[in-house]
């Protein structure tokens, strides 16, 4: 009996307390308000700019603007995510383990298949962005990005450490640089981090090589696992977004509708496409072709015999990615957000 | 003391008869050729509330952004396809045409042959681009292909061009003032231009066009508001023929007749004396002045029939009834006139004009049916016998009266109670602003609406834009926590439900740091170093709209599904709690420019200023009832009906969903200010036989048969000439048709149903 008195009293003394204090009311109610405004968590996320769909088994994540992620449940359903930043790519080793980057040099880490996210590094200071990233276990991984940024861990990604790759340099370039680094040690620093061309796509082929595509022609090789480099030669010197191997081929392709493939790296074979748009985003078909998506909305098929078709065309749309997931959908990823590309598509 | 000035006034009016009417003949012709100057009249500026704070953002940042007053004009391919030779003649035309019509702002004409309409492509080493129609076009399929492909890179299909390809776009923003004249811009007469010089010359089988925007509406509107001609003419014809059958007297038909149609041009000729056009709204003021006038003809018709019938020969009867019926019907009628003045504290041009011209109007009923009409019968000699139907109604009046026992009233006032409940309930839910898509002051089916319903379908922008004006310091565009702050709002913003889409500097300087990165949607961010925002927005022109000249000033246009009431409530709450947390003293959201702003601005004034307004018009007539009935019950016993019905006439909106607009706002004014008469008139009676000590329900009796006819004959009267507006091309004057038809026939029945039901009890008598 006196104790159910004391609880009206401790509730009374609350209230004084509340009263007097409007202030605590008031601020609290701010903030309830303010969650629920800016919500990272809103209705259109899912059709703003995607830039990534990454399928492994059950496991589906998504990521883009404004450090959108998704993860696929029957649905495409946004998770919270620690940044706010553009995010890039996402990267699955095994079907629970996973990384994202993007913008501000953020690397996001996640252990329960994209239910929820670590930052492991961000930096708005570097103020260059990763558009890449690939474990090869799961404690060494590397980060690529724009301006030869290039990080690396062998922790996890608990700490990641930069690499410059000179070797990535144009020769024009290097002989510049020793010039000035006797002259402005400043300048020299400053120009040295924004001489190296944009990285934009690393791929661990078969044999366990790396394959590192990126801006101005970049298409390198490395044995090592990204610690040297060996740029290979082509024909074209515009800027490589994406590759893949696919049925005993590598291919590369990027700007205005430019694709190639090679079969041992060295001897590269342009294919003609229907249309001149850049492209984006790439995924093997099961009949060892492989299917494109790009800017202007492409989506064209290349056979084995290296005949291309336009697939689709999607107005006012730039597609960046393209994924199949476990269920058999394939959905792509571009400025309007999440779409499923429906059969006979 | 009122008395003895009463009788004084008489005998002058009536000894200096001949002089007097004299007078109001030359008044008459005077105002009579003011009034054949009346134009009609429709500018922006009058329908907006130009003093609330959206309407001073709206007008800061007018000339530099554009206003609301914008127009488009969609040209069809009725084939489905534009790319044929024939439709880029066509487009062509239109766009010139357009571009030479007074009035339009020709840096501001925007189609695909405008030759800001670029577009721009990422190659190798950087930008291509160009006019999307090329210098050297030629309309032949090669041309055409061309063009086609430039559009697809310009990125202005559903803006420009139709998502289906079957139309394109000509936009244009109006000026305020003609350029060459300095006059203020003919809306009506450009509404008619765009009619004549667009649609007429170059709509075929093959093409259609489609024009929508504020001064399009205005003209469709007038031209629907011609049709209110007609409606007059019904309304007299049928009103001529109801007072016949009152009065049975060729004489006294005409006679009311007459002096109501010389109210009506008095009121006609002052509006130009006091500088005003007729506008498609207030168009409706004549018919209420020409039913008030009528109605109050027929209390001094059915006086001096009284009096004849008494013995009296005309001129005194018509002496007598100017005598009984001058306090009474002056008090009625300048209570209209105080009611109507209450709509002068709203906020909007055209209300006021309305408040001005309908106050006037009554005024003026005054003098020509009070003073006039009575000199006028005067000179006549009508011979009356006891009319059948007077003898008649005795009956009626006498099983009416009981309504003012206690047996009666209890049950009278428990179901007015829960009707009021009812009706207060409804009320509740009536919604401010328009309800429909499209023009409001229009039918659904009308071709404005269905061209609005075409560019909805078929492009991404409709006229439903609300611009947010961010105000920020000078240069403020170069810094990225602006701009993301800017970016942050706009995505915010637009997961609204009602919002279709957002543009502002920061999403476009998104696109172009997109472009200067080789057109990879990787980097379409805002640059964090001011040296590569600069980049981004600096291919931003300031005609894009987007920023003025030191981007301190960066619009955020909010693109919605439609204008309806619901919509941008659910909005500007939007705005205005992302406004409450992302405010600062450096960077400033402001609510509101373009044409939903202010629609917006217009809904919150008009909700804002319904409770004053009412507040007003009940104090008016409350104030005017206690002054000449000295009697606070009495005063109750005529308000009282009144508000129930008003409530009920909410109520009623609310059923047939008429939203609370500019348009409709003024009806309760008007339908209280008008109603009151009927229960003056009975009460007048009443109250005189109250004080001789005569019981309520006799009184009540007494005052039926002396002005019972004529109270139910006013409100049938009132109610015909509104009904006629049923009728109306125009939407908003069937809503006000509506609207008014009920709170004139239910405050009738209010006055003879409920007023004495509240008498028996106010003046309950001790058993």
């Amino acid at each position: 009996m006196w104790l159910s008195i004391l609880r009206y009293r401790l509730l009374a003394i609350l209230c004084l307390l509340c009263v007097q204090h409007p202030l605590v009311a008031e601020d609290f109610e701010r903030t309830e308000t303010n969650n629920f405004f800016n919500d990272p968590i809103q209705p259109l996320a899912s059709q703003a700019l995607v830039l990534d769909i990454v399928s492994m088994q059950e496991t589906a994540i998504a990521v883009g603007e404004r450090g959108h992620i998704f993860s696929f449940k029957e649905q495409w359903q946004q998770v919270h995510s620690p940044t706010q930043a553009l995010l890039t790519k996402v990267f699955l080793l095994t079907p629970s383990l996973g990384w994202a980057v993007g913008h501000d040099a953020t690397i996001l880490h996640t252990q329960n298949a994209g239910q929820s996210w670590q930052s492991q590094m961000q930096s708005s200071r570097i103020e260059k962005p990763f558009l890449d990233v690939l474990f090869f276990d799961e404690q060494h991984g590397v980060a690529v990005g724009a301006y030869g940024l290039f990080y690396r861990t062998h922790n996890g990604g608990r700490s990641w450490e930069s690499e410059y790759h000179q070797e990535l340099l144009f020769d024009e370039d290097i002989a510049y640089l020793e010039e000035l680094k006797n002259e402005d040690m400043t300048f020299y620093l400053s120009e040295r981090s924004t001489l190296l061309p944009h990285f934009n796509r690393i791929i661990a082929l078969s044999d366990a090589r790396l394959l590192m595509v990126g801006e101005l022609g970049l298409v390198a090789v490395s044995h090592d696992l990204g610690q040297h480099w060996h740029k290979k030669k082509l024909t074209y010197e515009g800027s490589f977004f994406n590759a893949i191997e696919a049925g005993n081929a590598v291919y590369v392709m990027g700007l205005r509708g430019h694709l190639f493939k090679s079969s041992d790296l060295s001897t590269w074979q342009a294919i003609d496409l229907p249309i001149e748009a850049t492209i984006n985003g790439v995924m093997a078909l099961k009949d060892h072709g492989i299917r494109i998506v790009g800017n202007a909305g492409v989506i064209i098929d290349v056979d084995l015999d290296d005949k291309s078709r336009l697939v689709q065309q999607r107005q006012g749309e730039s597609v960046v990615a393209i994924a199949e997931l476990s269920n058999g959908e394939r959905w792509i990823a571009g400025n309007k957000g999440l779409a499923r590309l429906t059969e006979n598509q | 003391m009122l008395e003895k000035w009463v009788n004084g006034l008489e005998s002058f009016l009536f000894r200096q008869r001949a002089f007097v009417i004299g007078v109001f003949i030359i008044i008459t012709v005077c105002l009579g050729y003011q009034a054949s100057l009346l134009k009609m009249d429709a500018a922006f500026v009058k329908n907006i509330p130009l003093n609330h704070p959206y309407m001073q953002t709206y007008l800061k940042h007018q000339k530099q952004f554009g206003g609301a007053n914008s127009i488009m004009v969609a040209v069809e391919d009725t084939s489905g396809s534009i790319f044929n030779p024939a439709f880029f003649d066509t487009l062509k035309n239109v766009h010139d045409q357009l571009f030479f019509i007074p009035g339009v702002d020709r840096a501001q004409v925007k189609s695909l042959f405008s030759p800001s309409t670029r577009f721009t492509e990422v190659v190798e080493d950087g930008f291509a681009g160009g006019p999307v129609i090329p210098a050297d076009f030629t309309v032949t399929p090669e041309g055409l292909a061309v063009v086609r492909s430039n559009i697809e890179k310009a990125g202005i299909v559903g803006r420009l061009i139709a998502q289906d390809y079957s139309a394109a776009m000509v936009k244009a923003q109006l000026l305020d003032f003609d350029p060459q004249t300095g006059e203020p811009l003919d809306t009506l007469a450009f509404a008619a231009q765009l009619e004549q010089q667009l649609r007429k010359q170059y709509e075929t089988d093959g093409i259609k066009i489609h024009i929508i925007g504020f001064a399009k509406m205005a003209g469709d509107v007038a031209d629907g508001a011609k049709g209110v001609v007609l409606f007059f003419l019904l309304a007299i014809f049928i009103t001529a023929i109801m007072v016949y059958l009152f009065s049975r007297s060729l004489l006294l038909t005409l006679l009311p007749l007459v002096c109501s149609l010389v109210a009506v041009s008095w009121q006609l000729g002052l509006l130009t004396l006091v500088g005003f056009g007729l506008d498609p709204m207030s168009i409706l003021i004549p018919f209420l002045v020409f039913a008030i006038g009528v109605s109050h003809s027929v209390q001094m018709i059915n006086g001096v029939k009284r009096h004849v019938l008494a013995g009296h020969s005309t001129k005194a009867a018509a002496a007598f009834a100017f005598r009984s019926l001058l306090i009474p019907g002056g008090i009625a009628l300048l209570s209209d006139t105080v009611g109507f003045l209450t709509l002068l504290t709203i906020d909007i041009g055209i209300i006021r004009e309305l408040a001005i011209s309908a106050s006037l109007g009554v005024a003026v009923i005054i003098l020509t049916n009070l003073i006039l009409l009575p000199l006028l019968i005067s000179y006549t000699h009508i011979r009356v016998k006891v009319q059948p139907s007077a003898v008649a109604m005795i009956p009626v009046w006498r099983r009416l009266s009981r309504f003012a026992t206690p047996k009666y009233a209890v049950v009278i006032l428990s179901v007015t109670g829960v009707l009021y409940l009812w009706g207060a309930q409804q009320a509740s839910q009536m919604k401010i602003g328009d309800l429909n898509a499209g023009a409001s002051a229009l039918h659904q089916g009308a071709r404005y609406n269905q061209d609005t319903f075409f560019i909805t379908d078929h492009f991404s922008i409709t006229t439903d834009v609300m611009t947010i004006i961010v105000e920020a310091f000078p240069e403020a565009c170069t810094y990225h926590d602006t701009l993301s702050q800017v970016d942050e709002f706009e995505w915010l913003l637009s997961n609204t439900v009602g919002v279709e889409s957002t543009v502002s500097l920061a999403s476009v300087a998104k696109r172009v740091n997109t472009g200067f990165n080789e057109g990879n949607p990787k980097w379409h961010i805002l640059p964090r170093t001011t040296a590569s925002l600069v980049q981004a927005v600096g291919r931003v022109p300031t005609t894009s709209g987007l920023l003025n000249r030191d981007c301190s000033v960066m619009p955020v246009y909010v693109f919605l599904t439609d204008h309806k009431a619901d919509t941008i409530e659910r909005v500007l709450a939007k705005v205005k709690q992302l406004t409450l947390e992302m405010n600062t003293d450096k960077l400033r959201f402001t609510l509101a420019s373009g044409p939903v702003g202010v629609m917006a601005a217009t809904n919150e004034a008009v909700a804002a200023a319904q409770l004053p307004m009412m507040l007003y018009v009940y104090g008016a007539v409350f104030i005017l009832c206690l002054i000449s009935f000295r009697s606070l019950k009495a005063t109750l016993a005529v308000i009282i009906p009144l508000y129930v019905v008003s409530t009920l006439a909410q109520a009623l909106m609310t059923y047939l969903g008429i939203g609370l607009a500019v348009s409709t706002l003024p009806v309760i004014a008007l339908g209280v200010g008008i109603g009151v008469d009927y229960g003056i008139y009975i009460l007048s009676t009443m109250a005189v036989r109250l004080r001789e000590g005569m019981s309520v329900q006799d009184a009540y009796y007494e005052a039926l048969v002396e002005r019972g006819s004529a109270v139910v004959f006013t409100g049938l009267t009132l109610a015909v000439g509104v009904s006629t507006w049923f009728f109306s091309a125009l939407k908003f004057q069937m809503d006000m048709g509506i609207l008014l038809t009920f709170m004139f026939l239910v405050n009738m029945l209010g006055a003879i149903i409920i007023l004495p039901a509240l008498a028996a009890v106010f003046w309950r008598q001790p058993k």
